[in-house]
């Protein structure tokens, strides 16, 4: 079923002038994060609805995506509950008035698992690892900030959603400790593909895939230097959270440090 | 010749979701959409121009929506013979709208943002398709949810995430279109009855008072049984029951309709 995926490989198709993507297969595997990269309408949703479908030649793009190195038959492709990619988005709020434990327990039987306090409780503390304001069991959803309401989003999508691949479509100044947020998915060994332009995000990642004109034109490895920079703005960004919380206790802010090189 | 009803609330994102799949099947079919409101659209103009398809706007007026639309399908059928699909958009009111056939394919497109699925009657439970739009708006968790509700109330349907603005998912509803059946009878069914009413309030009385809904409802039946529930429109009126509520506000004569004596 669906946990059992743990390798996806895109095979190559066509951009939208018809021409051929210049690779032959890009290999992606549990516990790696992928970036997905390049300008607005470049053709990063065909990719994602190409992963999600598993499709065989029979999409716009003409890409095959294989499961485990292998097609996906007929039954998994069109299984109704299957559902490959689970996604996060910055437009995404809670709309349901009830407490975080109450929520969590609905998803999980939403899934077809029994009530589990354990479980739920390691959600909430993995949250709470990426998050500044720690978020309580009892605290209502439609009270929790941004920065809480993301961590709690990405724990969940961690540890409950079945989905194997996580889609990220851009968090960035979302107050929530991004690094640590990428480790998360990484540990429960999902695959982590992530729509994005910021240096944290994007040098997280263990390859970056640059989209235009509808086609995948470059596969990127981060080099060491820029997973060194990626550190960097993500030491900064931590900095930026502690002082954000000084901001929300009222307090003054009396000096920072910071150093910074021109940019190669 | 299919027929395609595609019924949901005001502003779940149906007509957004009907254009992406009109803009794709227009260049293999030949197409119709009409579309249903109560009082006031301008989408059958917009689709006309656009699309450049032959289209029709059905307004209900006082009569509900969901009882012109069936009223309305028999002369919808036979004016169009020669399309190969059409799209025939609802009003979508209440939550008991019933306004799918048998022999068609019935696409609810559900605004996940709605609440509980199960506060849905046969708009949601009778549909073969159960469009949900609007996931971008809220949490991974919460479309999970939602999607488990929506399978405990109608467990055969397909279901498929949609986006009215970016058009996600709408290659999935014309697949589904295209493996759906033609029309083989002359006579559709409905697959479940129309919500009802029969009071004093439909005859158009306004008092809120147990005796004079009494009153309006047995001067409504009289009247009622005398005209010839055609709806001719010879009265001046679209229909008869419109026709009784004039004559019992005192805004119209009896003899305008040719059929009472």
């Amino acid at each position: 079923m669906d946990k059992n995926i743990k390798k996806i490989t895109i095979l190559s198709g066509i951009n939208k002038f018809g021409e051929k993507e210049k690779f032959e297969k890009i290999e992606i595997k549990k516990g790696e994060i992928i970036a997905i990269v390049g300008p607005t309408g470049a053709g990063k949703s065909q990719l994602l609805y190409d992963i999600e479908k598993l499709v065989q030649g029979d999409s716009k793009s003409k890409r095959t995506i294989l499961a485990n190195g292998k097609e996906a038959s007929k039954k998994l492709r069109f299984d109704p509950k299957r559902k490959l990619i689970a996604s996060l988005a910055q437009s995404m709020n809670f709309l349901t008035d009830i407490s975080v434990k109450d929520f969590l327990s609905l998803h999980l039987k939403a899934r077809g698992k029994k009530f589990d306090l354990e479980l739920i409780k390691e959600v909430i503390e993995e949250a709470n690892e990426i998050t500044g304001e720690p978020i309580l069991p009892e605290t209502n959803l439609l009270n929790l900030s941004g920065g809480q309401s993301r961590a709690l989003m990405i724990s969940d999508v961690a540890n409950v959603s079945i989905s194997p691949v996580i889609l990220i479509d851009e968090i960035e100044n979302a107050g929530i400790n991004k690094e640590k947020a990428m480790q998360i998915l990484v540990e429960e060994g999902k695959i982590v593909l992530i729509v994005t332009h910021d240096p944290i995000l994007a040098f997280s990642a263990d390859k970056r895939i640059i989209i235009k004109n509808g086609g995948i034109v470059k596969v990127l490895e981060t080099t060491l230097k820029e997973r060194g920079i990626g550190h960097y703005f993500n030491w900064v960004g931590n900095y930026s959270l502690k002082i954000r919380e000084k901001i929300r206790n009222g307090e003054k802010v009396k000096k920072v440090k910071l150093f910074c090189e021109p940019i190669e | 010749m299919k027929l395609i009803i595609f019924a949901g609330t005001p502003g779940s994102g149906k007509t957004s979701i009907v254009k992406y799949v009109i803009e794709e099947l227009k260049n293999n079919y030949k197409l119709f959409f009409v579309k249903f409101d109560c009082l006031k659209t301008e989408d059958d103009k917009f689709v006309a121009k656009r699309y450049k398809i032959s289209t029709v706007k059905k307004l209900a007026g006082e009569l509900c929506p969901d009882h012109y639309t069936a009223l309305e399908i028999p002369k919808i059928l036979k004016e169009n013979q020669d399309k190969d699909i059409i799209i025939l958009e609802t009003a979508g009111l209440c939550l008991r709208c019933s306004p799918y056939v048998k022999e068609g394919l019935g696409i609810n497109i559900l605004d996940v943002t709605s609440g509980d699925p199960s506060r849905y009657g046969p708009i949601l439970t009778d549909a073969d398709v159960v469009a949900i739009s609007k996931g971008d708006l809220i949490s991974q968790a919460e479309r999970e949810i939602f999607r488990a509700n929506v399978l405990m109330v109608n467990k055969k349907a397909t279901l498929i995430e949609v986006n009215g603005l970016t058009g996600e998912g709408a290659v999935d509803i014309i697949e589904a279109i295209k493996l759906s059946l033609e029309i083989k009878t002359e006579k559709l069914t409905l697959k479940h009855s129309m919500p009802s009413a029969i009071c004093g309030y439909c005859y158009g009385n306004k008092i809120i008072d147990e005796k004079a809904v009494n009153q309006r409802y047995l001067a409504g039946k009289e009247l009622k049984s005398l005209v010839p529930n055609l709806n001719c429109g010879r009265c001046g009126f679209k229909s008869c029951n419109e026709f009784i509520r004039a004559v019992l506000d005192k805004k119209a004569k009896k003899k305008q309709c040719p059929f009472i004596k």
